[in-house]
């Protein structure tokens, strides 16, 4: 094994959970927003069975290989050269991802933060500051995540609270106005996102405890379901019908917070909350790409790779998009198709024809 | 590069075996006492050519038997030797029968030990213990007859406690374990001996309790112990260092303390003790961050007190590694977090301040560690003086001169008043050290530069262990049944295991139902 360090299932979970919630809790009101209207809070509901699609995708194939990741996996199913191109387009698609989601912080801290500072040095900051975790390994990525997600799930919560006397019930009216298909057409988007779970696959074979996994594995996308819902009401009720005209509103929510008229303008406390879930995202993506490749090209450890895949990301951050416009117009369109088409679509055809392959043997063994 | 590993003494020396041996201890050649005494005494006088302080006397056992009586002044008791030994030994009508009969007979030293070898006299003579070599027997007899002036116990100046025990470790290895047992009293506390150091003869123990100390911690302990090879001892710091797990963190991983009950609670809950002579500060192993930041009151005062205390200090850690790199970052960056009023009066204080608040921050920090560090060396009569002193006219006079603002004077002193409630001194200097960077940081990107430290700083955690245990635990990896001592100090009558990791070889540490009740036993 690459990875020498083992995780619980309970620390995968928190791993996971920040991996989907910390760039969807960002766009997500605001794109959903724009169809599904007032019932976009139902939206998560219906994205978070993508997710757990893809939970039990990746649970599915690594029963069947259990101390594989989709790497060695595409290899053991589609033989070696289609198996070797799989893995290929699976570590250029992390990769890809990666850069998006690193220029989507960009775009973040420098539109909303610090205006004057080159989008460079702030991807370049979060790319070594997750090296450092990735160099680490998964244990350290384990308790990192151990220790941060409570924290930013607690002071999200707390700020939700916090802007109860501003939110406005009425707003979620009317209700199932037209139908279930708009909450369902909010739910494309999001679906992009819970795909991403996908990402198990190369965490399950270093998880200790196994059998709690795909348990833990629900337990994270439910929660990440829940925390998107509460997002989306409170946006809802606060903003009502220019939700969608938003491009953060969860942000711009956080901006209404004002207590004993001291406690006031807490968007940078929303930010540094959303960097330390964001950070454990990237960091997540980052180590299965540097554990990935090493596992594609049969190394014996992943840290040499770490330094050089990080300035390829963060020059991907960089090529990712022209501008901040055509990147949020990509992700309300193309990516999540694009995410859910690799992370859904492909493992499923690897796993029936997996499955199949069984049968036949069984068939022509029995 | 080359030059770094040359100054860290990565560099391999291919004499450096030959070097440190050179004369360092035991004769060469044969090595067993031989049965002549005149050979014996050449050789040891040889060993001990130029040595004003031993002393080397001729005795006749009985008037018949010759024989030597060896010491070294000042480190043997020479009231008993004279009494007990030779008074008993050269008593006039004494029959010469046997000598080993004899001396069971009339030597009244309790502790008498044998010694064969010429490298285990010279041993116990650098120990303080008598060598008594008798003509014709190729053995010598070690008489526990060892004194020497010590300091007395006194209360531990760098651990105060308001309530607690007042007494802590001497300098003298002897008293140090004594104050362990007299704490333990079970046969469980074992003690084991190692002496380190190729001059100074260290000796150390090992003190662990049997069935709850953690077998594989023990032996790396041990393992890491035997690989040191060292010329000298002088504090356990040098021990410290060459054990501990991760050299290049600013986080201690192993815990010092001058107290007996720290060191004794450490060993109930399945830690390991290492006492090293000459020093009063004894180390305990394996260690977490949270049994940094506790002190040995949180368990004395009542479980209220001290879980306040403990959160008292929790804030105040935050608020010594953060707190003027929040200032800087929300004075830089983040003006519209402030409320007006509060705003208006610091941009009228900071009016005539020619800095930026980083350099601001930095001078004014700089400063402070200065006097900080200048109070600890002076002398007691001066040092709380001048340290006032000069904290007054550095604070007063750089706020009149219009080089700092007041409320940077403020922040500054809060802050290192926030980093001395950190109970101990090593964790302190390493969230001082750390709070630098997290200032430049914050100087550079705001509050973001600040999480980024942060995350850096939680990373850096999250990756070291102290002998196998991971320095954050039960945070991370998270251990729910644990944080009763780390969320809170759990009252006792619920603090019923043993921590995870370090006392899970028996990890009950009482029964159930201790809690009080007015009814219990009535009924």
């Amino acid at each position: 094994m690459i990875e020498k360090g083992k995780i619980s299932a309970l620390q995968m979970a928190m791993l996971t959970n920040p991996t989907i919630l910390a760039t969807a809790i960002l766009s997500a009101p605001a794109i959903t927003a724009k169809l599904a209207e007032h019932d976009m809070w139902l939206s998560p509901v219906w994205a978070s069975l993508a997710g757990i699609a893809a939970v039990y995708l990746a649970w599915g194939l690594n029963k069947l290989y259990p101390a594989e990741s989709i790497i060695d996996i595409s290899v053991r199913i589609a033989g070696r050269a289609a198996g070797k191109l799989l893995g290929f387009v699976y570590l250029f698609f992390y990769l890809h991802v990666n850069g998006i989601i690193v220029r989507e912080y960009g775009e973040f801290v420098v539109g909303s933060f610090l205006t004057k500072t080159p989008l460079g040095i702030v991807i370049a900051s979060i790319v070594a500051v997750s090296a450092f975790a990735v160099y680490g390994g998964v244990e350290v990525l384990g308790r990192c995540a151990q220790i941060m997600v409570p924290v930013v799930v607690l002071l999200f919560i707390v700020i939700i609270i916090l802007l109860f006397p501003d939110l406005n019930p009425e707003n979620m009216l009317p209700f199932m106005e037209k139908g279930i298909k708009s909450s369902f057409m909010g739910a494309l988007v999001p679906q992009g996102w819970f795909s991403e779970y996908f990402v198990m696959t190369f965490l399950l074979p270093l998880v200790a405890d196994r059998a709690k996994a795909p348990k833990w594995g629900v337990i994270s996308a439910m929660s990440v379901m829940f925390i998107l819902v509460i997002g989306n009401i409170t946006t809802l009720m606060l903003f009502g019908d220019i939700t969608g005209t938003l491009t953060y509103p969860v942000l711009i929510a956080a901006r209404y917070i004002s207590l004993a008229d001291f406690f006031e303008h807490v968007e940078s406390i929303v930010m540094a909350i959303w960097v330390t879930g964001m950070f454990i995202k990237i960091s997540v993506f980052y180590y299965i790409l540097a554990l990935g490749t090493a596992q594609w090209l049969k190394l014996s450890d992943f840290r040499p790779l770490v330094l050089p895949l990080g300035l390829c990301l963060a020059s991907f951050g960089v090529w990712a998009a022209p501008n901040s416009e055509k990147l949020l117009h990509d992700l309300g369109t193309t990516i999540p198709f694009y995410l859910s088409a690799v992370q859904v679509v492909i493992p499923l055809l690897l796993l029936l024809i997996a499955l199949l392959k069984q049968k036949l043997r069984r068939q022509n063994g029995g | 590069m080359r030059f770094l590993r040359i100054i860290l003494g990565l560099k391999e020396w291919s004499n450096r075996k030959q070097t440190m041996q050179q004369g360092a201890q035991a004769p060469s050649g044969q090595d067993f006492l031989a049965p002549d005494l005149q050979t014996n005494e050449q050789v040891l006088r040889s060993q001990y050519a130029n040595c004003a302080d031993v002393v080397f006397r001729d005795i006749a056992i009985a008037g018949s038997t010759k024989a030597l009586l060896l010491y070294i002044e000042g480190l043997s008791n020479t009231v008993e030797i004279d009494q007990s030994v030779l008074a008993m030994l050269m008593e006039k009508g004494l029959v010469s029968s046997d000598v080993k009969t004899l001396l069971q007979q009339k030597v009244a030293v309790s502790n008498i030990k044998e010694v064969t070898t010429f490298t285990e006299t010279i041993q116990h003579v650098s120990v303080g213990n008598p060598i008594l070599l008798i003509d014709g027997q190729n053995r010598g007899l070690a008489l526990g007859l060892s004194k020497w002036e010590k300091r007395s116990i006194e209360e531990p100046t760098a651990e105060a406690v308001i309530r607690g025990p007042r007494e802590g470790f001497t300098e003298s290895i002897g008293v140090n374990t004594s104050l362990l047992r007299r704490k333990i009293r079970s046969p469980k506390l074992k003690m084991q001996s190692m002496t380190v150091g190729t001059y100074t003869q260290t000796r150390i123990m090992i003190a662990y309790i049997e069935g709850l100390a953690d077998d594989t911690v023990l032996q790396e302990v041990m393992n890491r112990l035997e690989r040191i090879d060292i010329d000298g001892v002088l504090e356990s710091g040098y021990i410290e260092e060459m054990i501990e797990d991760y050299p290049f963190s600013p986080f201690p991983q192993i815990l010092n303390t001058e107290r007996p009950d720290v060191a004794a609670s450490g060993l109930l809950e399945g830690r390991v003790v290492i006492l090293v002579d000459g020093t009063p500060f004894a180390l305990v192993a394996p260690v977490t961050l949270y049994s940094m930041l506790q002190s040995a009151e949180d368990y004395y005062q009542r479980f209220l007190i001290g879980s306040t205390i403990r959160w008292l200090r929790y804030l105040f850690f935050l608020i010594a590694l953060l707190m003027p790199s929040i200032y800087v970052a929300i004075l830089t960056f983040h003006q519209e977090m402030i409320p007006t009023t509060l705003l208006l009066s610091i941009a009228k204080s900071r009016e005539e301040i020619p800095f930026p608040a980083l350099v601001e921050a930095i001078l004014m920090e700089v400063s402070f560690e200065a006097l900080r560090e200048a109070g600890v060396r002076l002398p007691k009569q001066v040092g709380a003086a001048v340290s006032i002193v000069g904290a007054l006219v550095i604070g007063e006079a750089a706020t009149s001169a219009g080089l700092v603002s007041a409320p940077m004077v403020m922040v500054v002193a809060l802050t290192g008043i926030a980093s001395f409630t950190i109970p101990r001194y090593a964790t302190g200097i390493a969230i001082r050290m750390i709070r630098f960077p997290v200032m430049f940081l914050a100087g550079t990107l705001g509050l973001l530069g600040i999480m980024l430290g942060l995350i850096v700083i939680i990373i850096h955690l999250c990756t070291i262990r102290s002998f196998g245990v991971p320095y954050l635990s039960p945070m991370g990896p998270m251990k729910a049944r644990d944080m009763k001592d780390v969320l809170l100090r759990a009252p006792w009558w619920s603090l019923n295991t043993r921590p995870h990791l370090i006392g899970d070889n028996n990890p009950y540490r009482q029964s159930r139902g201790n809690k009080p009740d007015s009814n219990k036993g009535s009924e």
